[in-house]
This record gives structure tokens, C-alpha cells and sequence, in this order.
């Protein structure tokens, strides 16, 4: 199983919800994937590509762009190479749906970057904050217009 | 607070719940977990984050590169060199530059000290929590060795800030490859001594073989890496999968199991630990002079300001405790755009509580304290 395979095959399968694909290196390729269809996507990677394990699943922020998107890193127990996925979710009300039902593992990477982006996973199992106190819902610290730090620290100190 | 009791569910007439930390001296760190039981029974568990975040990935927002070497050391202070293996291998595929060939030797020869290091206080901390004290005070001391070793070279115990984008801050003293070699070749004696002593101990054996057990396709869909996934066979170890520096180049096998319970889980760290001595062993023989920052290249150990090409990277060393991964975004900037950090210990908490359901209390701390956790590292 090589990148370009991968990446025809999955091209092929889906080509409408899948987009941007490339090859960045032989065990690194990368897609963009709608936000609609990323649990039917995640599904066909791991049932048909072999793609079985996990790594990832995290957000950014480009508030130039008005949007995040979540960012997936799916792997392999078997053959090398490293599936980055990422879907664009508007920045105003970004929702996706949750993967928990292909990934077990993906439970806690969701719950964090909820809390940490505000990236709502709809139907995952459990989604509470998992490392911040439960008043910091909805302050969504890791994206970029956030106050509290370093500036609404640095205001504490004078 | 408690997921466990929902506001439609009831404990049972001979359930309770139980506090297990977060400051508990069976507890590999700090985070909270509810047991409710059934009499000695565990029927069902959850794990409570947060109270050693630190805000990582935040901060290295907000600092230079250079100062993000030393703020990603304290992901997992007792394994600081692969952290920093992580987060400098990421700038320098974004860079475009490779660290020379001494200096990737170099790099090999402290990260395998480091898990060394690592997996002895790992095994002394396990022996504690089932209450076999002793094993903690043996493992310290050759632990202290090893620090010494990592000492010598990077001028701190655990958060070293050593490495360098393109090389490494400093090159080795000079005699250290006699001071390193009579300290491995104790280590193996050690590990024979330990070894002979983890199999004819009653005790031990009753408290480990056949608890906690993991089979390959359980461990595989949890997203569990590292000892706790090759103690059930699977032979997944990035150094061998996705190999980085010169990890291609050296001899050494990646040690499995077949069992998958607590003392497969301490074998297999006790056999990586016999890897790594010849790892470190070959580097010793194999290592060529030559700088240890690449020439031409504006970057090395006193460049205050370095701009890292826009793009994105997602690079995966092995840990002691499994695979670390970062996934870095760089806008040009001094500074990173964002750092995604992929912790070994984060997926493998998260599977503690199937793990634990259906054991006995005691067993909890032997199938947690197998795992060799670092909570510092899950929470970031």
C-alpha cells in the first residue's frame, strides 16, 4: 500500500467530498475533506485502506480565512504512511461530526478540542471539557483573538 | 461532576464510589480516578484531567522557536529529550535541513539514555505501587548513574534544552565514552539481576501474570503505543517504522511479547532496555568526528531570530512510553503558528478505565502502574 494508491483510491471513492489531495512524501500524504462527509471518509479508511490507527485529531485557527478547521492524522499499524485530513468549519458555528463511532481512541482528542477550539463533534458520546474547569466553556482559549493570555495576564500583574 | 452518576442513575444497593487521587501514592501522577465498586469489584471507571495543565501548546504560540525548545521540555520532564526530538525534527523538515552526522549520533545516544533513565524509574514506581518498595530504591540508583551520564553532556538532570535546529547545543566531553561504558556494562548486570529476580518472586508473579491483559486487536482500536501495545505482540516502534537520525543505519530488534498483562509489560521494557545499551554501544564505536551544526546554513547554536518557511509537518518519534507525535503549523514567522501535541501517555490513559473494569482494587494500581504513565505529558 504506497501514497499515490491511497490517494487514487481514495480520490476515486469519494470525489466529491474530498479535495486538495496530495503526496507530500511517501509515507505523508494530505486531503481536505467536507465536513459532511468525514465520518463516511474515516469509516472507508479504515475498513478498506487499513488505515486503523488513530493519531490525532486536533484544530486550528485561521481567523484571516474566518475559519478553523479540524485536523485529523490517521496511521497505520501496517504500511508507513500518514493520512493528514482536515476539514474547514466556519468559525462563527463549527461543527462536525464525531468519529468515536469509527476511532474509540478519538473520545478524548474531541472533548479537547472542543474545549480548547470550540469545534462542536456532534453525537460524540460524552463531550465535556477534559483538562480546563468547566467555567472556561466557551472561552475557547486556543484560538487566536483569545484575551486571557499572554493578555489579560499581563493586565493582572499591574 | 461525576460522569458515572448521571442524573437518572443510582448506585446500586452494594455500589460506592471511590476517589482514587489526584494526589494518591498508588497514583502515577496526578489525575483523579472514580472508581465505583461492587465490594472489591470495580464496575466501572472514569478519568478526571487537568490538574497538572500547563498550557503547552498555548504558549509555544507566543514564543520563538528557540525558546520553544525549552518550553516543550516540560511536556514530559522525565523524558525531556524525545519532546525536543519531536518539536526540533518538525522546524527542521519545515527548514529543509538535516542535522550532520555526528550530531544525529549524538542526538541517538541521549535520547537512549533517556529512556533508559526513563524506564527505570518507570519500573521502580511500578514495584512501589504493589507494594514492592525495595525495587524503587534499587532502580533509583541506577538511575542516578545514567542522569550523570546526560549530566555530563547537556549540563542538566531532566529538562536539558540540548538540542538544537540542524545539530545539538554542545558536543560530547571528552572522555565519555569511558565514563558511559563501564555504567552499561553494569546496567546489563543489573537488568540479568532484576530480571532473575521479577521471575522467582512468588509474590510478584501472583500480583502481574495474567492481570491487566491487553490482546493485540483490543490494544490496536484503543490507540495504545509503546510497551503496553508490543507486551500483546504487535511490533510497532516508530525508530523501526518511520525511522529518523540514524536509527536506519543501527542494529537492534523491537521487543514484544505475547501475553499483554502487567509483567509482560515490565519484560518488554526490561528487553528495550538491553536494546538500548547496544544502540548506545554502536553509536559509541560508530560515531564519526565532524561538526555538529551543518555549514552554510544560517542556523545553529547562537542564532537568536529564525524564521521557519510557511507550511505544516507532522513528525512521530518513539518515546519510552510509545509513539509522540507534533504536528507544527508556520506562518513564516519567528514564532510557531500553532503545535499540536500528540502525547504517548494520552491515548493510553484514556484506555485505563476498560481496562480496569471487572479487576479488583489492588489490581488497579498494578495495571496503571504497568502502563508507566506521566500525567504530565497526557495533560499538557
Amino acid at each position: 500500500m504506497d501514497a499515490r494508491t491511497i490517494i487514487e483510491s481514495l480520490t476515486g471513492k469519494f470525489p466529491e467530498a474530498i479535495s486538495e489531495a496530495g503526496i507530500e512524501s511517501p509515507i505523508r500524504i494530505r486531503a481536505y475533506v467536507d465536513s459532511e462527509k468525514a465520518k463516511e471518509v474515516c469509516q472507508y479508511l479504515k475498513d478498506s485502506l487499513q488505515f486503523d490507527h488513530l493519531c490525532s485529531v486536533c484544530g486550528v485557527d485561521y481567523p484571516q480565512r474566518n475559519e478553523l478547521e479540524a485536523v485529523y492524522h490517521i496511521a497505520s499499524y501496517d504500511h508507513p504512511v500518514v493520512l493528514m485530513l482536515k476539514a474547514r468549519l466556519p468559525r462563527d458555528s463549527p461543527e462536525i461530526e464525531s468519529i468515536v463511532p469509527v476511532y474509540w481512541n478519538a473520545n478524548w482528542y474531541e472533548r479537547e478540542t472542543y474545549e480548547l477550539f470550540g469545534i462542536f463533534f456532534k453525537d460524540h458520546p460524552n463531550l465535556k471539557p477534559l483538562v480546563l474547569p468547566e467555567d472556561m466553556l466557551g472561552e475557547w482559549p486556543l484560538r487566536k483573538d483569545y484575551e486571557g493570555f499572554p493578555n489579560k495576564t499581563a493586565r493582572n500583574l499591574v | 461532576m461525576d460522569e458515572m452518576l448521571g442524573p437518572k442513575e443510582i448506585i446500586g444497593p452494594n455500589e460506592m464510589i471511590v476517589h482514587l487521587g489526584p494526589q494518591h501514592p498508588m497514583q502515577p501522577g496526578p489525575f483523579r480516578l472514580n472508581l465505583r465498586l461492587k465490594g472489591e469489584t470495580v464496575m466501572d471507571a472514569e478519568v478526571e484531567l487537568g490538574y497538572i495543565h500547563k498550557g503547552i501548546e498555548k504558549i509555544l504560540e507566543s514564543k520563538t522557536y528557540l525558546q520553544g525548545i525549552t518550553i516543550v521540555d516540560r511536556i514530559c520532564y522525565l523524558v525531556a529529550l524525545t519532546n525536543e526530538e519531536c518539536f526540533v525534527g518538525c522546524a527542521e523538515k519545515l527548514l529543509g535541513i538535516e542535522p550532520p552526522e555526528r550530531a544525529q549520533y549524538i542526538r541517538v545516544i541521549l535520547e537512549e539514555l533517556s529512556r533508559l533513565q526513563s524506564h527505570l524509574l518507570g519500573m521502580g514506581e511500578f514495584g512501589e505501587f504493589i507494594g514492592f518498595v525495595s525495587m524503587f530504591m534499587y532502580t533509583i540508583k541506577e538511575r542516578e548513574d545514567i542522569l550523570t551520564l546526560i549530566d555530563m553532556v547537556t549540563g542538566a538532570r531532566i529538562t536539558h534544552s540540548y538540542l538544537r535546529f540542524g545539530g545539538v547545543r554542545d558536543d560530547l566531553p571528552a572522555g565519555f565514552k569511558e565514563k558511559a561504558l563501564p555504567v552499561l556494562n553494569n546496567l546489563k548486570k543489573v537488568i540479568s539481576d532484576y530480571e532473575e529476580m521479577f521471575n522467582s518472586d512468588r509474590i510478584y508473579r501472583e500480583r502481574t501474570v495474567g492481570v491487566g491483559i491487553l490482546t493485540a486487536d483490543v490494544a490496536k482500536s484503543l490507540g495504545v503505543s509503546g510497551p503496553a501495545l508490543r507486551a500483546t505482540g504487535v511490533p510497532f516502534d516508530i525508530r523501526k517504522n518511520e525511522p529518523y537520525l540514524v536509527y536506519e543505519d543501527l542494529d537492534f530488534k523491537v521487543c514484544t511479547e505475547t501475553a499483554g498483562d502487567c509483567f509482560a509489560r515490565v519484560q518488554v521494557r526490561l528487553n528495550e532496555m538491553r536494546e538500548s545499551i547496544y544502540i548506545i554501544e554502536q553509536c559509541l564505536d560508530r560515531i564519526p568526528g565532524g561538526p555538529i551544526f551543518p555549514e552554510g546554513t544560517p542556523y545553529g547554536r547562537r542564532t537568536p531570530v529564525m524564521r521557519v518557511p510557511a507550511g505544516e509537518v507532522f513528525h512521530r518519534v518513539e518515546d519510552p512510553r510509545g509513539e509522540m507525535g507534533m504536528y507544527m503549523v508556520s506562518d513564516g514567522s519567528d514564532k510557531p503558528y500553532r503545535v499540536k501535541v500528540r502525547g504517548p501517555y494520552f491515548p493510553t490513559l484514556q484506555a485505563l478505565p476498560p481496562l480496569i473494569k471487572g479487576t479488583t482494587v489492588a489490581d488497579v494500581a498494578a495495571i496503571s502502574g504497568s502502563m508507566d504513565g506521566c500525567t504530565s505529558e497526557a495533560d499538557r
